[in-house]
């Protein structure tokens, strides 16, 4: 019998601590509102882990961030976010704007440049003069405020859909007139429940159930049409400032 | 209390039996011993003024500093033992920058103070082995002037870690006499002029030497930020006043 | 020139240059399915959903997956829907030559061995994974087809990636010689758990009951994820595109015609 000779080479033994638990998030600025919304499905491959996980968080009256990617990750970091949020609440005795909230995403995941958190965020609010704001990041903590901004599995499928929709890309204005520069809640809401049920219908990954937040500026006229909405759900308790909103729909769940 | 002076006044993380921390009093009495030092706050803005003690005629006057800026919306003036100050600016300096990094937003007055008087409790704080980073307390006291959304403010600060807002303040060797002169002429709708017309008229009360552009100084913050007064500009005031 | 029958190899070496090169190779629509086939009293029945995907998007939302290969016999495919099709295409007529080489009704043992040959043949390069069900002259048969060749003879068999979700509903529901609405009851539920458990599952039933003297397809079947209503309308109006340049041309040729001879066309 030959004796035993190992043959074996040197093998490397890799640990990925990271996933994708694929759905979409977006969120849309209007004049004197925000809308951010995601969809409720977290999965794992070709496996629902669970039909119902919040993609969308409410940070302060005036702030909600969603968070897409790694749902771990995700969530520890949302986590975070809202610790540092009530420090400075304790420190500087007011809520945290939400440009100054922005920021402090973009140095917290700086921070982490060398073992990101795997999430893609987009923040939406109400800016301090009132206005409404979407804020994109990607994973290590570029940022820009923008009007629009989806992310996520379905990304490549909703982005182009709200660049014609909302920015009016690759359209030409009737004759002596020219496209609205922010359009009004009205529109705003269809064009993000039509975004997702697409998604859910070409996306394997998008469906269940959809959550959409709607943040309306101090006095906004948004408000009357939102009301008559169906489902609608108020988070906000005093209606002196910004107001708060959420509407929940079933998605298909195939 | 001096007739109660005993060890007591030894340490500086030791109370005496009347709950007393001699060390943190006697900072607070170094600062009777600086130079005048006056802030008003008006709905334009905040006035500091300073007096400087030109002990020599040899001594370049524009080399005593006793107003510094700590961000492009506050201004900070002292009073006391001035090299102090300087770890306190420096601390104050960097809470602000480092605000603006992080939130990309303006400190607010209140909160650079509150950072200035946690590092000036930070005396006596040692871990067991570890020798104390500060073994004593601060000799000096701090007008701190700033405007943020709440408005042009004026905070006080002493060795003790305390920290008051006022309308207007004077500390230093001739604070008591500054002081009753700002409560009987500051009024709530004064002007800024008016407020560095004041501040000089106070400083020149409790001055012994003859006030002039080389021996105060005169710092305001504005909506547009923080500024010390030129030579030229400061004589102005004087000859106005 | 001669060309020989079947694949044609001839761009494999440049293939495999220009994968080494970091060009892949383009993917090829995956049927990430659910099938299943389940015996009963009187026979078969086979059933699918009808999601058809390239990766994680939805290709086709209402594609066939249950194949013709003779009157009794179908065959249900999953993986590589090229291969499926054209696999099961090809032993369609191959089994249609057969039976009239024979003067018999073939049966689905044949179908199935042809198929496992192709498959081994191409050592799983030919991505198809089948669930072969039928009735012939000795009876009903169920089999499943791996896509290296492997066959299995079970009374109820699931593939594809929603397998595990189906095989749970028949680990608990399936009895031996069911009727037929029961096993057609357990079909449909055993892919509606594919559907709605299987991400790479999806929109519609498609069952198919074969009996010695009747075959059913049951195409769309049930339609549990009809597409809701959409919000708005897109009709965009007439003028929205943008252009460059107009040239309009007159496509309308003048011609002088002379007539010449005088004869009718010649039409006999």
């Amino acid at each position: 019998m030959p004796a035993m000779v190992s043959t074996s080479q040197p093998v490397q033994q890799s640990f990925n601590p990271y996933t994708e638990n694929g759905g979409t998030i977006l969120a849309i600025a209007g004049a004197d509102f925000s809308v951010i919304a995601g969809d409720t499905r977290q999965s794992e491959g070709y496996s629902i882990q669970t039909r119902y996980a919040p993609k969308v968080f409410r940070l302060t009256d005036k702030a909600v961030l969603a968070v897409n990617g790694f749902a771990a990750d995700g969530n520890m970091f949302v986590k975070k976010v809202r610790q540092r949020l009530e420090w400075y609440r304790h420190a500087h005795a007011k809520d945290m704007p939400i440009r100054a909230i922005a920021r402090l995403i973009q140095t917290m995941l700086y921070a982490r440049r060398f073992f990101p958190f795997y999430v893609y965020n987009i923040l939406g609010g109400i800016e301090e003069d009132g206005t409404g704001a979407v804020y994109s990041f990607d994973p290590v903590g570029s940022y820009e405020r923008e009007a629009c901004r989806a992310a996520g599995a379905a990304q490549s499928l909703v982005q182009p859909f709200l660049d014609n929709q909302i920015y009016f890309k690759n359209q030409t204005p009737a004759p002596g007139t020219a496209f609205p520069k922010h359009l009004p809640l009205s529109t705003v809401l269809p064009l993000v429940i039509d975004s997702f049920t697409s998604a859910t219908e070409r996306h394997i990954e998008v469906g269940d159930g959809l959550e959409i937040y709607i943040v309306l500026s101090k006095g906004s006229t948004a408000l009357q049409g939102l009301q008559t909405v169906r489902g609608v759900q108020e988070l906000t308790a005093t209606n002196d400032g910004e107001r708060v909103f959420v509407i929940r729909r079933e998605l298909k769940k195939d | 209390m001096f007739l109660t002076r005993s060890e007591y006044d030894r340490g500086v993380n030791t109370f005496s039996p009347e709950g007393r921390l001699f060390q943190v009093e006697y900072a607070i009495e170094a600062i009777k011993l600086g130079s005048t030092t006056v802030g008003i706050r008006t709905p334009e803005g905040v006035v500091l003024a300073v007096e400087k003690r030109v002990q020599s005629p040899l001594l370049e006057s524009n080399s005593i500093e006793k107003i510094m800026e700590i961000d492009t919306h506050l201004g900070c003036a002292m009073s006391g033992l001035t090299a102090d100050a300087r770890t306190m600016i420096d601390h104050a300096r960097v809470t602000a920058q480092n605000h603006a990094f992080t939130y990309d937003e303006r400190i607010k007055v209140e909160s650079v103070t509150q950072a200035v008087c946690d590092l000036a409790l930070r005396f006596g704080e040692s871990v067991h082995d570890e020798e104390a980073m500060m073994s004593r307390p601060f000799g000096v006291a701090l007008l701190i002037a700033g405007i943020d959304e709440l408005g042009p403010q004026l905070y006080h600060t002493d060795p003790s870690g305390t920290f008051v807002r006022y309308d207007a303040k004077a500390i230093g060797s001739g604070s008591e006499a500054a002081q009753s002169e700002l409560q009987d002429k500051w009024h709530r709708q004064m002007t800024l002029r008016e407020a560095q017309l004041l501040t000089l008229n106070v400083l020149k009360q409790v001055m012994e030497e003859k006030l002039d552009q080389h021996n105060v100084q005169l710092a305001q913050v504005t909506p547009k930020g923080f500024e010390i007064l030129n030579e030229a500009s400061l004589k102005e005031v004087i000859e106005a006043m | 020139m001669y060309k020989p029958a079947g694949f044609d190899f001839s761009n494999e070496l440049r293939n495999n240059f220009l994968v080494e090169k970091g060009l892949p190779l383009p993917k090829a629509t995956s049927t990430g399915t659910t099938i299943v086939g389940c015996l009963f009293k009187d026979g078969i029945v086979l059933g699918a959903d009808t999601r058809a995907t390239e990766g994680p998007i939805v290709a086709d939302k209402n594609c066939e997956k249950i194949h013709y290969i003779t009157e009794s016999i179908r065959c249900c495919g999953a993986g590589t829907a090229a291969d499926t099709e054209f696999t099961t295409a090809l032993i369609s007529s191959n089994m249609e030559m057969h039976a009239l080489q024979t003067g018999r009704k073939p049966r689905v043992v044949t179908a199935m061995t042809m198929l496992k040959q192709m498959l081994f043949r191409y050592q799983g390069h030919v991505g198809a994974a089948l669930v072969l069900g039928g009735v012939d002259a000795t009876g009903a048969h169920l089999f499943t087809i791996h896509p290296h060749g492997s066959t299995d003879k079970l009374p109820y068999v699931t593939m594809g990636s929603g397998s595990l979700a189906a095989m749970a509903v028949f680990e608990s529901g399936w009895v031996p010689d069911m009727e037929r609405d029961k096993a057609l009851a357990l079909v449909k539920s055993a892919i509606a758990a594919g559907i709605f458990n299987d991400l790479g599952s999806g929109s519609n039933i498609d069952a198919c009951i074969i009996t010695a003297n009747s075959t059913e397809m049951l195409r769309n079947v049930e339609m549990p994820n009809q597409r809701v209503q959409k919000e708005r309308n897109y009709k965009f109006r007439r003028g929205t595109t943008a252009w460059k340049k107009e040239d309009i041309r007159s496509l309308v040729v003048d011609e002088q015609v002379t007539q010449i001879g005088g004869d009718e066309m010649d039409t006999s």
